[in-house]
C-alpha cells in the first residue's frame, strides 16, 4: 500500500496582479514534497500561476551566460513581477528573444520576499515559459481571470454568511480541495475581509477591454494601481541556493530509487525530480555536476548511480 | 477478569484445543495465568495451547473479537470469524518485487468488508467457507473498512460453523448510480444503460475456462466497459437495467462487473447516450482516479521532454530508448512525432500524450517535414519549434485517462485548439456580475 498522497502538480492560478501582489500569507512547506504557498486575500492558495499582459520592461541583471531577466508584464490593474535566471533555461532564451512592447503569457511558480525595512512581502513570479501571444489570447486569459476573480468574490461572500464552514462544505458549494483550504485559510488568517471594490474595479476594467462597446460600469473610475517600486530580488545568491537544494533532493531521490544496486533508472528519476520542482533540463546540469564532484556515475545510459 | 468476562477466551482456547481437554480445565488454567501469576491474556492463551497439545506456532489474539459492522477501521488488532464471500489470488507489485496476495469479501451476519491476506504462503481460502482470522488489522479506504491479514494474524477453517451472511446486508449498500459517476472503491452500484457493443471472450480463470461477456454500457452521463460473468443474451441496443454490480479498477479506470450476484433486466425505455464526450474539469478527475472518453479544455503549460520526434520498435510500437527497445532490444527503429504536455484548466492538471496525427493538425508540422528540420538543424530544434507553436495555447483533448502516483494522464486521441467566443462569454460574465452587485 503506498503512503501518503499521491506528488500532483499545482494548479496553475489566473490571477491579476493586484490580487497576487496584495497577498501577504505565505504557507511555508515543512516538510520536504510539499510545495510553499502564498494566499490571497480572496483565498487563492497559489504556488503556480499562469499570467498574461504586455511585457513592459526588460533587463538582463546577469551576463549572456548567465541571464538574469527581470522585467515587468502589465495586466488591467496592475504589474506583475519576472524574475527568470539560468535555472530557467527555456524561458530566460524566450526572454533574450522578447522585444518590449508585446503581448505575453507566462506559467511558473511564485515566489515571496520581504525586502529589508518593509513588512510586506513582494511577490515575484518565476516563469518556465513565456511566450509572445496575440491579443486573441491575451482577452481570452482576461476572461479567465476575471471569471476566476469574480468566482472567489461570490464564494467569500457565501463562505462568511455559513458559521464555522469546514472544507466538505465547500467542497460542496463546488470548490476543489484545494480552492477550499485556500479560502478557509484566508478567511482565518486575515486580520479584515478583502477590500471587494479593488477586485470589482479589476474585474471591471476587464470586461471593458473584453466588451469595447458596452459601457461597462460598476461604479469606478479606470486607472492602474498604486505600483510597488523597484524591487530587486538577489537572483545569484538564491540561484546558488536553489542549486545546493536540487543536488540535495538529486542524492536523496538516487538512493531512494535504487531498489536493486543497478542505480536509479533515469525515467523514473527524471519523473520523480519533475514532481520535486527539478526540471529535465536542471536534472540534466544537477547531474553533470555531481558526475564532475564524483558522487555519482552512469553504470550505463537508462541508470544514474551513487558512488 | 470473572468467569463470564472469561468465557469467549474459553471457548476460543476450546476451539483450537478441541475435545482434548474440558472446559474446566481450560477456565481453571486461565484463572492461575491471570489471577495468579497476572499474565496478560494473549501470553496465558498462548501457554495454555501448548500445554495442552498444539505445538505449532498459533496466534492468538489479545482477546478482541468483533462483527463486521462493529469494525470501525482503525482496530491494529482484531479477531473475526467470517464466511468468505469472494476471493481471488493476485499478483501485485511491492516496491519492484511481484508478490501473491489473496483478497476478496468476507461477511458475517452483520455485514460485509473486503479483506486482504498479505502473505498467504499457501494458504488458500474456499469461497463459503468460514474460517477463524486472527489479529488482522483495519484500515479505512473511500470510508469503508478493509480487513487486512499480515504477518502476525492467522487463518484457521472452522469446517463445522455455519454462517449466513444475508444478501440484504450487501444489497443494502448497493447504490442507484449515473455512470458518469462510477468511481473505483464505491462498492455494490445499480445503473441503468444502453449496451453499446458486447463480445463474447473466452478466458481461463483459476485453470477453468470461462466466457466473459464484455463491452460497453452507457447512459446520459457516460461510457463504461463492464465484463458479465454470466451470459445474459446481452445484445448491443438493449437497454438495462442491471443491479448489485460492482466494480472494479484497471489502471485507475473504473469498470462494471455484473457478477454472480448482479440481476439483469431488460426495460422498456429510452436511454439518451451521452455525446461521444463528456468534458469535465481535472478536479473532477482526481476525485474520479480515470475513465474512458473524457474531454478537458484547458491552457498547455508545458512540453515535456520526449516530446517531438522519436524513434519506435517496429514490433510493439514502444518508443525506443537510445536505440533500443526494451523488449526487443537494438532494432531498426520507425520514426514518429508526439508531444508529451501538461494541460491545466485552473481546476488542476493532467498529462497528457498526443500522438502523431494530431500533432501534426494541432502545430501545423508534419513528421516530413521535422525530419527535414532535424536533418539539417538537429532534433532538438524540432523539438524547440513544437513547444514554441504548443505553449500556453488553449486546447480541448478527449481520450482515455488513468491515474497514478504523480497524478492523472491521458492518452489523446483527439486534440483541437479552442476558439472561444469572447463576446458571449464576456457578456455572460457581465450580466452575472451586474445582476449581483
Amino acid at each position: 500500500m503506498t503512503s501518503g498522497r499521491p506528488v500532483h502538480r499545482e494548479t496553475a492560478w489566473r490571477v491579476f496582479a493586484n490580487e497576487l501582489n496584495a497577498s501577504s500569507l505565505e504557507i511555508k512547506a515543512t516538510e520536504e514534497k510539499m510545495p510553499s504557498y502564498v494566499v490571497s486575500h480572496l483565498g487563492a492558495k497559489i504556488n503556480r500561476v499562469l499570467v498574461a499582459g504586455t511585457l513592459t520592461e526588460k533587463i538582463n541583471g546577469g551576463t549572456d551566460d548567465e541571464p538574469m531577466w527581470r522585467a515587468r508584464i502589465q495586466d488591467v490593474n496592475g504589474q506583475f513581477f519576472i524574475n527568470v535566471g539560468r535555472f530557467q533555461p527555456e524561458a530566460a532564451a524566450a526572454m533574450a528573444d522578447l522585444e518590449a512592447p508585446c503581448f505575453v503569457a507566462a506559467v511558473g511558480r511564485v515566489r515571496s520576499y520581504t525586502p529589508q525595512g518593509s513588512d510586506r512581502p513582494m511577490i515575484t513570479v518565476r516563469p518556465e515559459h513565456i511566450v509572445e501571444i496575440d491579443e486573441h489570447t491575451l482577452n481570452e486569459w482576461l476572461l479567465e481571470a476575471a471569471r476566476s476573480a469574480w468566482t472567489r468574490l461570490r464564494w467569500m461572500k457565501q463562505v462568511v454568511s455559513v458559521e464555522d464552514a469546514k472544507v466538505p462544505d465547500l467542497i460542496a458549494m463546488g470548490m476543489t480541495p484545494s480552492q477550499a483550504e485556500g479560502m478557509l485559510y484566508a478567511l482565518d488568517n486575515y486580520d479584515s475581509m478583502p477590500d471587494s471594490e479593488a477586485y470589482l474595479k479589476t474585474i471591471q476594467n476587464a470586461l471593458r477591454r473584453l466588451l469595447p462597446e458596452k459601457d461597462v460600469d460598476f461604479g469606478f473610475p479606470e486607472g492602474v494601481d498604486d505600483i510597488p517600486e523597484e524591487i530587486d530580488v538577489d537572483g545569484s545568491r538564491s540561484g546558488a541556493t536553489d542549486k545546493t537544494a536540487m543536488e540535495d533532493m538529486v542524492l536523496r531521490l538516487l538512493e531512494e530509487l535504487d531498489t536493486d544496486g543497478k542505480g536509479a533508472p533515469r525515467d523514473e528519476l527524471e519523473r520523480r525530480a519533475e514532481a520535486e520542482g527539478i526540471s529535465a533540463i536542471d536534472l540534466e546540469e544537477v547531474s553533470n555536476s555531481l558526475m564532475d564532484k564524483g558522487l555519482v556515475y552512469e553504470p550505463n545510459l537508462r541508470y544514474l548511480k551513487l558512488i | 477478569m470473572n468467569e463470564t468476562e472469561l468465557a469467549p477466551h474459553v471457548a476460543e482456547i476450546k476451539k483450537v484445543l478441541g475435545d482434548t481437554v474440558d472446559e474446566e480445565t481450560i477456565l481453571a488454567e486461565l484463572n492461575r495465568y491471570l489471577n495468579d501469576y497476572h499474565v496478560e491474556i494473549t501470553a496465558a492463551k498462548r501457554g495454555i495451547i501448548r500445554k495442552y497439545g498444539k505445538s505449532d506456532t498459533i496466534a492468538t489474539s489479545n482477546g478482541v473479537s468483533k462483527k463486521i459492522a462493529d469494525l470501525n477501521g482503525t482496530e491494529t488488532s482484531v479477531d473475526l470469524l467470517a464466511k468468505v464471500v469472494f476471493v481471488t489470488r493476485k499478483e501485485i507489485t511491492v516496491k519492484g518485487l511481484s508478490k501473491t496476495i489473496l483478497s476478496g469479501i468476507l461477511g458475517d451476519d452483520s455485514g460485509t468488508a473486503s479483506f486482504t491476506v498479505w502473505e498467504p504462503g499457501s494458504v488458500e481460502l474456499d469461497k463459503g467457507s468460514v474460517y477463524q482470522f486472527r489479529s488482522c488489522y483495519c484500515k479505512t479506504w473511500n470510508d469503508k473498512v478493509q480487513v487486512n491479514i499480515g504477518r502476525n494474524g492467522s487463518i484457521t477453517p472452522m469446517p463445522d460453523v455455519s454462517m449466513e451472511v444475508p444478501n440484504s446486508n450487501i444489497s443494502l449498500t448497493s447504490s442507484d448510480v449515473s455512470i458518469g459517476d462510477i468511481r473505483e472503491g464505491m462498492g455494490s452500484v445499480n445503473v441503468k444503460g444502453k449496451i453499446l457493443s458486447v463480445e463474447a471472450r473466452k478466458i481461463t480463470s483459476k485453470g477453468v475456462e470461462k466466457v466473459v461477456y464484455s463491452g460497453m454500457i452507457a447512459d446520459s452521463t457516460g461510457k463504461i466497459q463492464f465484463s458479465a460473468w454470466h451470459d445474459f443474451g446481452l445484445k448491443e441496443g438493449d437497454v438495462i437495467s442491471a443491479r448489485n454490480c460492482y466494480i472494479r479498477a484497471w489502471k485507475s479506470i473504473p469498470q462494471l462487473n455484473i457478477g454472480d450476484r448482479a440481476t439483469v433486466d431488460r426495460i422498456d425505455e429510452e436511454i439518451d447516450v451521452a455525446t461521444t464526450d463528456t468534458l469535465r474539469t481535472v478536479d473532477e478527475i482526481v476525485r474520479i482516479g480515470g475513465g474512458l472518453d473524457i474531454t478537458i479544455e484547458g491552457t498547455i503549460v508545458d512540453v515535456k521532454s520526449g516530446s517531438g520526434l522519436i524513434k519506435r520498435c517496429p514490433q510493439c510500437r514502444r518508443a525506443l530508448n537510445g536505440g533500443t527497445c526494451t523488449v526487443h532490444g537494438t532494432v531498426d527503429g520507425v520514426p514518429d512525432l508526439r508531444l508529451k504536455l501538461v494541460v491545466d484548466d485552473g481546476t488542476g492538471a493532467i498529462g497528457a500524450v498526443i500522438n502523431r496525427r494530431e500533432t501534426e493538425e494541432l502545430t501545423g508540422v508534419s513528421l516530413d517535414s521535422a525530419m527535414a528540420v532535424a536533418s539539417q538543424k538537429g532534433e532538438a530544434v524540432v523539438a524547440r519549434d513544437l513547444m514554441r507553436k504548443a505553449l500556453l495555447r488553449r486546447i480541448r483533448i478527449t481520450g482515455n485517462v488513468m491515474s497514478d502516483d504523480y497524478g492523472p494522464s491521458m492518452i489523446v486521441r483527439s486534440a483541437k485548439g479552442i476558439e472561444t467566443d469572447l463576446q458571449a462569454e464576456a457578456e455572460k460574465l457581465l450580466a452575472e456580475v451586474e445582476a449581483s452587485i
